[in-house]
């Protein structure tokens, strides 16, 4: 290895400083192009993931309106005067109490008697088991009724607990106020019962609580645990318990609505699947409790059973199969008020394909039955037989309900359209029904007593609910499959055009990117124009054909754009041992997504395939023949194993994780604030990491000038105020100092905050890029060779003694050493992830900074290991990389998953949100690691390689490719299996938020690489082409 | 800065650097083939109870495989110094050594091996699981006996042929050293392990994916694979690292 050399340098005459410049001048275009080629790719993908998500994503917007006792949606007939919850707020009400028995997964097969049929000739376990529901529906209609009640998929308990109460459809994201949190936030029956002063008893599942937190009676609600499906009669024993002492009429006062959820039948289900006989026993206790509620049942009171899905032959649910969305509902009153349209409907449907019901219906039924308005978001219509009276043909009653719903659904329908700004006539059908069912209505009306007419009136609302709700199915439950496939097929090409670039180009990438650059405009202009102007042509979406064709015609046009150099091009396979491990690591990891455990333990097989990249890396450079590179590599590859793992300890668990992970991130498993001990973590960042980066730099002798400057004294002070802040943040969180206000902490904090980030951004980025190469220039006498003579002492006499050495006085000669040459490129570019490191440190918690701070340990030492192995060319560096910025953000307190996005760090800096920089710094909190490794990507070709090393950008450019194709990898499959699992029980909870997070790295990483890498890369290397000239080509 | 030409290569070579043939009479290739089947055997026999009680079944076990190992290490391989066995000719006839003394020579050696195992090896491979991500805080017997198996599966046969050379050691952990039957095993066992990590996180509720169960069976399967493919598909093949 050579620190030092000595050059000897002679004046420049005109005509060298004439080429420098024209060379200067060839670079600063080369590498604006080489940007340029990345902003490209970016664009590429920016499209690509575009066009997937306006097929996957479909967000419904979540309105707050309410629904108000004294304003029904439309003026009341018959003088009815709105408002009073005694009487009933919209319509006159019939019951004044309910008990609302949810049995999960109550599939309706097994509530009605087996039928044989071919191929199915004897029952199963879960059949004739639950007889009860039947029986009271034909023996006396009048006081219940069973029905079919269809799920709409996923039939996840959460999702449908959702639907059941505000009588809306489930979309992936509801693009609401609250992301993080579960609660609901439209308007909902629950609510609408607290408001109205109602108490609500809960009893069962604790799902209630996350979705409406603070709405039931505290003192008489129990909740247990849902999770544990192994455990088939705690919950239902619990809600037994406490369920039959509320039905005694001593206990009447004491509630309104009781919600018993039970989950004995759901983990029968997913412990033996329906076809065992603890299936059987548990619907027979469950008989036997219908039973007993019916006893104690009084006249007022309704009673409703219910499932919320039903389950599959192995009994999971999840998904949208028949079985898993064929539910029951049936209704129960002593009263008798419910009545059949047919008097062959008494007997309940043999199958769930017959009359059914959907899950949404029971919200503005049960409104209407209690008296409260129907919740805002509704889409549900009215169930027939609570309405229709005993006799079967109360078709005025109906038509009444009816008319509620429709002009709720159509108020509701207005705002939304208002809301979200959607051109009316994709609604049109509904408009035409709408009018049709007004003046049906009117013609009703002035027909007052003719059954018939009233009976058109309810069938034209019921037209116009259904289709209504067909169009909201298919705007918000769909997923667009034409425009997924578009977006995947352009990853897809994406991907290959960037392994490509990355790793068959053998030549100088800089000199072939300006070629690809051009062609690759050029098809995505003339994609873009042709596709708008197909998409004119074409009943298609413009915007989304022009997308496709703007980067189907760039990536082809960029593909062909290889053509030229074809001959050099190689075939992009792993040859050597290194491209082979990276090639494995990765493909383990895009078809490990495709599992939910694999997606939930990505940190721990990141630490894994880390350190099997460390034990390798250690194992190797053991086996270097120079014993410098043998021992110094070893060492390095000790410490980022020793880093890796210790991180490791910084975890946030994910709930799925859970009872197999013990979060360390903050205080508590339940806290978001740190401990006090880890407010001496930034302490010890401060101390070690200015000194981690000195060693290194002093050990190349480039602890020079600037480096001095920047990692000795700026870097070490900007992280002691980092420390401090934390400090004083902890001190407010846990009020240490009550006498000192806490507007003053937080004053002084937010101060020492934004002095952080100005030395980082300002001071930093300024030192950056004026910053002359970190070499000490020492002029030294040089020892000059003696010139010794032997000349006869005596000329004249050839016998005479020789005198030898005669020392004359040495010529003066100086020697210039230039200290830190054999790093010089590396060090100065190493300066900007130095910069970055400060701002990326402030905005994590304490813990996050010292696990941050082991990455930038582990990154030295992965450039220092690939100096030992001389891997420079080789993919590993640039592989190792994204897998480190992956696995720190794991240890950063994240997961994928939307939950854990620390929104508060939008808050260090500033007092209020302020646009842009509040989403900035959540960005900087949230991909702190991912921003760190890929802004040292470029290290990895300029690490201790000499100065004038031709073709240094086109080896960036390689190496930032490769650390963009471990990106793209990892984006194209988690796309294609989210579209694949779209409807996976796990799909929102899991595999979306894994793609979300996945092509939002991608996007970031592209960008980061290119603005902030490769644009760095241009200050660094002029810098020292300043000093040694640019390489001749 | 490191060059990777092959001129850096010392004059004076390593003493063994070929790979290890087994020696060459009955007994040994006998129990060289018989080898990989007790191991096998083993495994499977004791499958049942290493699922319920890994800690005690692992525990149980270890004596067991350190004595196959010996045995195999003593009947099949020559030890330290002892010049590779060259195929004798035909015509040659054996040195008949007293065979007391011949055991002992060679008994010495093989339980020096053991104990560098158990003193050496397996502190070494336990920190090595710990980095890969074994549990810290617990389950600390399993993690042990799982280094313990580790070592005996790895090591002793290359100490016992090796010795402490530090140069070839240095080329055991870069990977250098032709491929035979002892290096293939050890590849093989490291590399099965590697792999029985992979189901543990999978969500399958099975008894048998409790920790350390299936990098245990990844071990003796890998060992055993690899002693068959080192021995006689890849003999004499080097990895190229770099």
């Amino acid at each position: 290895m050579e620190d030092a050399a000595s050059v000897t340098r002679p004046g420049a005459t005109a005509e060298e400083r004439a080429d420098r410049k024209q060379l200067s001048v060839q670079f600063k275009a080369q590498h604006a192009l080489v940007l340029a080629f990345f902003i490209l790719i970016f664009i590429f993908h920016a499209l690509a993931i575009y066009l997937f998500c306006s097929g996957f994503i479909l967000s419904r917007l979540v309105l707050t309106d309410r629904s108000q006792c004294a304003v029904p949606p439309v003026e009341l007939q018959h003088g009815y005067v709105p408002g009073s919850h005694e009487k009933g707020c919209w319509h006159p009400k019939s019951f004044d109490k309910v008990v609302v028995i949810l049995v999960d997964a109550l599939r309706y097969d097994f509530t009605v008697p087996f039928r044989p049929q071919p191929g199915d000739e004897t029952p199963h376990q879960f059949h004739n088991a639950l007889p009860i529901l039947y029986e009271t529906s034909v023996q006396s209609p009048e006081n219940a009724f069973l029905l079919p009640f269809i799920a709409d998929p996923p039939t996840t308990t959460l999702q449908r607990l959702k639907g059941l109460t505000t009588g809306t459809l489930p979309t992936l994201l509801d693009a609401g106020s609250n992301f993080a949190g579960t609660a609901i936030d439209e308007d909902n029956l629950i609510e609408q019962l607290y408001n109205a002063g109602k108490k609500v008893v809960h009893l069962g599942d604790d799902t209630w609580h996350s979705l409406f937190p603070g709405y039931f009676e505290p003192n008489l609600t129990r909740s247990y645990d849902s999770f544990n499906v192994w455990d088939l009669h705690t919950v239902d024993n619990g809600v037994n318990e406490h369920l039959f002492p509320l039905l005694e009429p001593s206990m009447s006062e004491r509630w309104d609505v009781i919600i018993g959820h039970y989950l004995g039948v759901d983990h029968a289900g997913h412990r033996y699947g329906p076809d065992h006989p603890a299936m059987t026993a548990k619907l027979k206790q469950m008989d036997e409790v219908f039973r007993r509620i019916i006893a104690a049942l009084d006249d007022s009171t309704l009673l409703i059973v219910m499932g919320d899905h039903g389950m599959d032959v192995k009994g999971d649910h999840g998904g949208e199969s028949d079985d898993e969305v064929q539910a029951a509902l049936w209704m129960y009153s002593k009263r008798g008020i419910f009545g059949r349209s047919d008097p062959g409907y008494v007997e309940p449907p043999a199958h769930a394909k017959i009359r059914p019901v959907g899950q949404i219906d029971l919200v503005p039924t049960l409104a209407l039955l209690l008296g409260m308005p129907i919740p805002f978001n509704n889409l549900g219509r009215p169930i027939e037989e609570a309405f229709i009276g005993k006799g079967g043909n109360d078709y005025k009653n109906l038509a009444e309900v009816s008319r509620l719903t429709s002009n709720q659904i159509h108020g509701y329908q207005a705002e939304y359209a208002k809301a979200r700004k959607i051109d009316p006539s994709t609604t049109s059908p509904t408009v035409k029904l709408w009018h049709t069912a007004s003046m049906e209505w009117q013609r009703a009306r002035s027909w007052a007593t003719y059954s018939k007419a009233w009976k058109t009136s309810y069938d034209s609302f019921t037209a116009y609910q259904t289709e209504n709700l067909r169009i909201c199915k298919d705007l918000w439950a769909r997923f667009d499959l034409n425009s997924m496939s578009m977006g995947i097929i352009a990853l897809i090409g994406t991907f290959l055009v960037i392994i490509l670039y990355a790793q068959s180009v053998q030549g100088d990438r800089a000199a072939l990117t300006p070629a690809l650059l051009s062609w690759g405009v050029a098809g995505t202009i003339t994609g873009a124009l042709s596709g708008a102007a197909l998409g004119s042509l074409l009943s298609f979406s413009q915007i989304q054909l022009s997308a496709f064709a703007a980067v189907m015609g760039g990536i082809c046009a960029t593909l062909a754009g290889f053509w030229p150099v074809r001959a050099t091009l190689r075939v992009p396979y792993p040859t050597t041992f290194w491209g082979g491990l990276c090639t494995l690591s990765t493909l383990l990891l895009c078809v490990g997504f495709a599992a939910n455990s694999f997606t939930i333990w990505e940190d721990e097989q990141l630490l894994f395939l880390l350190t099997t990249f460390g034990v390798v890396m250690l194992g190797s450079s053991l086996g270097q023949p120079d014993e410098t590179d043998r021992n110094f590599g070893s060492l390095n590859a000790i410490s980022f194993l020793a880093a890796t793992r210790l991180s490791s300890l910084s975890r946030l668990c994910r709930e799925e994780q859970m009872p197999n992970c013990r979060s360390t991130y903050y205080a508590s498993a339940t806290s978001s604030t740190s401990a006090g001990w880890q407010t001496l973590i930034p302490f010890i960042v401060a101390l070690l990491l200015p000194t981690a980066i000195r060693y290194i730099y002093v050990r190349s002798k480039n602890y020079q000038g600037s480096a001095v400057i920047w990692i000795g004294i700026a870097l070490r002070l900007g992280l002691v105020m980092t420390a401090v802040y934390w400090v004083l943040n902890a001190a407010d969180d846990g009020d240490w100092y009550p006498q000192v206000s806490k507007e003053t902490l937080s004053s002084t904090r937010i101060i020492i905050a934004q002095m952080v980030l100005a030395v980082a951004f300002a001071a930093g980025y300024g030192t950056y890029i004026w910053a002359a190469p970190l070499l000490l220039v020492r002029t030294e006498e040089a020892p000059a060779p003696t010139t010794s003579t032997s000349k006869p002492l005596d000329s004249s006499d050839p016998n005479a003694p020789v005198l030898t050495t005669i020392n004359e006085p040495p010529k003066p000669r100086s020697k210039l050493i230039i200290l830190g040459y054999a790093n010089t490129q590396g060090t100065r570019y190493f300066l900007l992830p130095c910069v970055w490191i400060l701002a990326l440190l402030l905005v994590q918690k304490p813990m996050g900074q010292g696990a941050l701070a082991l990455c930038m340990i582990s990154i030295l030492n992965l450039l220092e290991l690939i100096d030992a192995n001389n891997l420079r060319r080789s993919p590993l560096g640039p592989i190792v990389l994204a897998l480190l910025g992956s696995y720190y953000f794991f240890k950063t307190g994240h997961q994928a998953a939307l939950a854990t996005i620390q929104w508060d760090s939008a808050f260090i800096p500033l007092k209020t949100i302020r646009y842009p920089w509040s989403p900035i710094l959540v960005i900087l909190n949230t991909f702190g690691a991912h921003i760190l490794c890929a802004i040292a990507v470029p290290a990895i070709s300029m690490w201790k390689v000499p100065p004038k090393l031709p073709g240094l950008l086109g080896r960036v450019a390689g190496a930032v490719a490769t650390h963009l194709l471990f990106y793209a990898a990892i984006a194209v499959a988690t796309v294609v299996e989210a579209a694949w699992l779209r409807r996976h029980l796990m799909l929102y909870r899991v595999f979306m938020p894994r793609m979300l997070l996945a092509v939002v790295v991608l996007l970031l990483v592209e960008f980061i690489t290119a603005v902030i890498a490769i644009g760095g890369v241009r200050w660094s290397m002029v810098s020292v082409a300043g000093v040694f000239g640019y390489p001749e080509s | 800065m490191s060059s990777s030409t092959a001129n850096a290569k010392p004059a004076a070579a390593a003493p063994n650097e070929k790979p290890v043939e087994i020696l060459q009479n009955q007994a040994s290739q006998f129990y060289a083939n018989l080898h990989p089947v007790l191991l096998l055997s083993i495994l499977l026999v004791s499958f049942r109870s290493l699922v319920q009680d890994p800690v005690s079944t692992l525990l149980g076990l270890a004596p067991t495989i350190a004595v196959v190992q010996a045995v195999y290490c003593v009947l099949c391989l020559p030890s330290t110094g002892q010049p590779a066995a060259s195929p004798p000719k035909p015509g040659q006839k054996k040195k008949a050594a007293k065979p007391a003394q011949d055991l002992w020579a060679k008994a010495v050696p093989a339980f020096l091996s053991l104990v560098l195992t158990l003193t050496l090896s397996a502190p070494t491979l336990y920190i090595i699981v710990i980095l890969f991500g074994g549990p810290l805080t617990t389950h600390q017997p399993q993690t042990l006996l799982l280094a313990l198996h580790l070592a005996l599966l790895t090591t002793p046969q290359l100490y016992y042929t090796h010795g402490l050379d530090t140069r070839i050691w240095l080329k055991i952990a870069s990977l250098q050293l032709p491929i035979d039957e002892l290096f293939g095993m050890t590849l093989g066992a490291c590399l099965g392990s590697w792999i029985g990590a992979i189901p543990i996180p999978l969500d399958w509720d099975r008894e048998w994916q409790k920790w350390p169960v299936t990098i245990v069976i990844g071990l003796y399967l890998g060992a055993v694979v690899g002693k068959l493919a080192g021995g006689y598909v890849f003999k004499g093949a080097k990895i190229k690292i770099s």
